[in-house]
């Protein structure tokens, strides 16, 4: 297994963030969902260990990250993508992949056809020169998946990835997450259930800080009963385990 | 609740070995390259050019004044910059939002601010040495003799580092887009109000990077001349500096999460070890002492083989008297030469007359507070020592002086002191020896002086009492000695006997005056001549 947690909390002061999160993955797209405020990002944020959790156990890639050594380990493996990734405008799209290539710790005689190719999956070959402060919004998010993928990651971690792509940039995509999670774990969080029904094999749903569902996307959209709000099945499968996690 | 999905990512073949070395060089590049302290350079230099190198120019060509120069303003124009600069980049995660990002790397924290940091200090570092080289380029094709300083330019070196650590550590822990000016603000007040605290040679507070020696003396021209550049109180800057930057730099690895237990150790020791030399150098430059030489002497760091003279060949004029300088002095001895000319050949051979004027080091003397007391080295010269000493006017002055102010003072006062010397001329000469004395001095070509004055050997000592700090540039009326005497001199007034006596005299041709001379020198020196038996 690549993440193995257990009754993982994180609270900040008197909210409770996470709360007893249990889950073990191993290779392959990993969708989570749930709407605004249910700890999706607190849960990605410790499992790409940059936040501690306040109870709880959480193992990655076989270490715990509890200790620097093993930590340092897991993030030598790990691409993360936060929901809201800075940028220093003044680099190019290959200075800033190199850089977190650099700061991964990738061997040095593997750093150029590494960040080259990262910048190519994410299709900006043609503005490798540019910098960042003449891109789109779309264009950064796919130079911060760039970044996230460079060193091949074992365990990927992508907040709202897809927020800002254009329908066809989010296609191409979704054809990336299939890859990536053929060799690694993949753990998307997103408000687009789509991208999950459509990239991910396996999904969870939190609500509150705890873990309403999980199971595949077919099995999600099964639980929807016609009559929920949605306009697809597992739209209407998402608002039908809310409704019941909240009833 | 539990979720498990399929199998367990295979194991992919990764890099053990993972030499640091390179990829940090390409880590250096690239934060070379997005330094802002690049951008800042520009304003460096031109803080540089104008308020140092323009400065130093304008004095004489004397590596010990350029050199102190260098370090007095390059300081101020580099280390402000720098912090400034230094607390962009140090805030620059924050500012971005880029921690998360950067935090889950495998690289430890340190590792990657000491990369930022250490890009902005070569900036720093590579426009000081840019500058250094010009000004000190430029005074080695002007100066006659000795060489480049090194200590002064290295204490401006070991600023950039600490002060670029100061400001890294306060972006670093203060993030905002406020810190990085008000850390140049405040870099600039710390280092320009350091020096108001200092109390004569003693004081730590010449721990100060912009002290080069004691405060209110400023660049000396007869400083490191005569004798070789103490480096003690240079030596305690650098330690202090160095101690800071390894103190501030180990405190960026303090915090949870830059790197491992053994990494924190470490830089918990480093930062002890760093505060711990910099409060030794502080208590050094506390036990440091004006030497006779005009420096500061830090006994647990002296070196007495700087207490040895320099060895030189003097220059030497070719009048009547030779007049030799020290070779640093070169290029005043034309100046000199000539104003002195035609006085000396009107004195050369008569009783009482030196062979040979040699230039002549000066005492310094730290008297109460921040007062020095300047006195020349052989005060009394006996009239019958065939060598005259000579203290030139940039010796004791604060400021350089343009020739025709060096020329008029050295005439004014040492002409006035070999007069006396000759003619016996000073308190209790008689009103023959007071006009004759004129008579000489006018026909030297000092306009309207008919003013003699006491040898500088019955003077008594420059005092120099400041209130308050004066820095370089401000002190350009301190007095020599034979300024002080003038004060104090007899005088042949206009419209007496004396005075016809001596525009009598002085009207007759050199040669008449000298041949009078020769025959009633010594009856003129034991009194015995009239105003009346004038020529």
């Amino acid at each position: 297994m690549n993440v193995e947690i257990t009754g993982l909390t994180r609270r900040f002061g008197s909210v409770t963030a996470v709360a007893g999160v249990d889950l073990r993955t191993g290779q392959g797209v990993f969708g989570l969902l749930g709407p605004n405020g249910a700890g999706k990002t607190s849960l990605l944020r410790m499992m790409a260990t940059a936040m501690a959790p306040s109870a709880g156990s959480l193992r990655l890639l076989g270490h715990d990250p509890g200790s620097y050594g093993p930590r340092r380990e897991i993030r030598r493996r790990l691409g993360y993508l936060p929901q809201n990734p800075g940028y220093y405008p003044g680099f190019t799209v290959t200075e800033y992949v190199e850089y977190f290539a650099l700061l991964k710790e990738l061997p040095s005689a593997r750093i150029r056809v590494a960040v080259a190719t990262a910048i190519d999956r994410v299709e900006l070959g043609d503005r490798r020169k540019s910098r960042l402060r003449t891109l789109s919004g779309g264009m950064l998010r796919r130079v911060g998946i760039a970044q996230a993928i460079v060193n091949e990651p074992e365990l990927l971690l992508l907040d709202e990835p897809t927020a800002g792509l254009d329908p066809q940039q989010r296609v191409a995509f979704r054809a990336l997450l299939r890859d990536l999670g053929q060799r690694a774990t993949v753990v998307v969080s997103t408000h687009l259930v789509e991208d999950v029904a459509a990239a991910c094999a396996e999904v969870a749903l939190m609500d509150r800080g705890a873990m309403v569902f999980h199971g595949t996307p077919d099995a999600l959209a099964a639980r929807g009963d016609g009559q929920d709000p949605g306009d697809t099945p597992i739209e209407r499968g998402y608002s039908a385990v809310l409704a019941q996690a909240r009833s | 609740m539990t979720a498990v999905t399929r199998t367990t990512a295979a194991s992919r073949p990764r890099p053990t070995v993972r030499p640091p070395g390179l990829t940090l060089l390409r880590l250096l590049r690239l934060e070379l390259r997005h330094n802002a302290m690049a951008w800042l350079l520009p304003v460096a230099i031109g803080l540089f050019w104008l308020t140092t190198y323009r400065k130093d120019m304008a004095m004489p060509p004397l590596w010990n004044l350029r050199a102190t120069g260098l370090q007095l303003g390059a300081v101020l124009d580099f280390a402000v910059p720098v912090t400034g600069a230094a607390a962009w980049m140090g805030s620059r995660e924050a500012r971005r939002r880029v921690t998360d990002l950067v935090t889950v790397t495998a690289r430890p924290r340190w590792a990657r601010l000491l990369a930022s940091w250490a890009a902005t200090t070569i900036w720093a570092m590579v426009g000081y040495l840019g500058c250094t080289a010009v000004l000190y380029g430029v005074t080695a094709h002007q100066a006659s003799w000795g060489g480049p300083l090194w200590w002064p330019a290295a204490v401006g070196a070991a600023c950039l580092p600490a002060f670029s650590a100061l400001g890294f550590v306060l972006g670093t822990f203060l993030p905002g887009r406020f810190t990085a000016p008000l850390a140049a603000i405040a870099a600039f007040f710390v280092v320009a109000l350091s020096t108001e605290l200092i109390r004569g040679s003693q004081s730590y507070w010449n721990i100060s990077p912009i002290v080069t020696g004691p405060w209110d003396l400023g660049p000396q021209a007869g400083v490191a001349t005569f004798y070789p550049y103490l480096p003690d109180l240079s030596i305690a800057q650098v330690m202090f500096l160095a101690g800071l930057t390894v103190a501030l730099l180990g405190a960026l690895a303090l915090p949870a999460g830059s790197g491992g237990r053994a990494l924190r150790t470490a830089a918990a020791g480093l930062t002890g070890a760093g505060l711990l030399a910099a409060g030794t150098a502080v208590w050094l430059a506390g036990t440091g002492t004006m030497d006779a030489h005009g420096m500061i002497g830090i006994p647990a760091l002296h070196d007495a083989a700087s207490d040895q003279p320099l060895r030189f060949t003097p220059v030497c004029s070719h009048t009547a008297i030779p007049v030799c300088l020290n070779p640093a002095f070169a290029g005043y001895l034309s100046v000199m030469a000539n104003a002195l000319a035609p006085l000396l050949s009107q004195l050369a051979g008569l009783p009482g007359a030196p062979t040979r004027i040699v230039q002549d080091s000066v005492i310094y003397q730290q008297g109460a507070g921040n007062s020095v007391t300047i006195r020349p080295r052989n005060p009394a010269d006996g009239d019958s020592s065939p060598v005259s000493h000579l203290v030139l006017p940039d010796q004791t002055q604060g400021q350089a002086m343009t020739a025709s102010q060096l020329a008029s003072t050295v005439i004014t006062t040492y002409g006035l002191e070999l007069v006396a010397r000759v003619t016996g001329d000073g308190p209790g000469a008689s009103p023959a020896q007071n006009a004759v004395a004129a008579a000489l001095m006018r026909a030297v070509s000092v306009g309207g002086v008919l003013v003699t004055q006491a040898p500088s050997n019955q003077c008594p000592p420059v005092s120099e009492p400041q209130a308050g700090p004066v820095r370089q540039g401000e002190q350009g009326h301190r007095s020599g000695p034979g300024t002080v005497c003038a004060s104090q001199s007899q005088g042949v007034a206009r419209g007496t006997p004396a005075a016809a006596a001596a525009e009598r005299f002085a009207a007759r041709p050199a040669s008449v005056r000298h041949a009078w001379l020769v025959r009633h020198l010594a009856a003129l020196r034991a009194g015995q001549i009239t105003l009346a038996q004038l020529p």
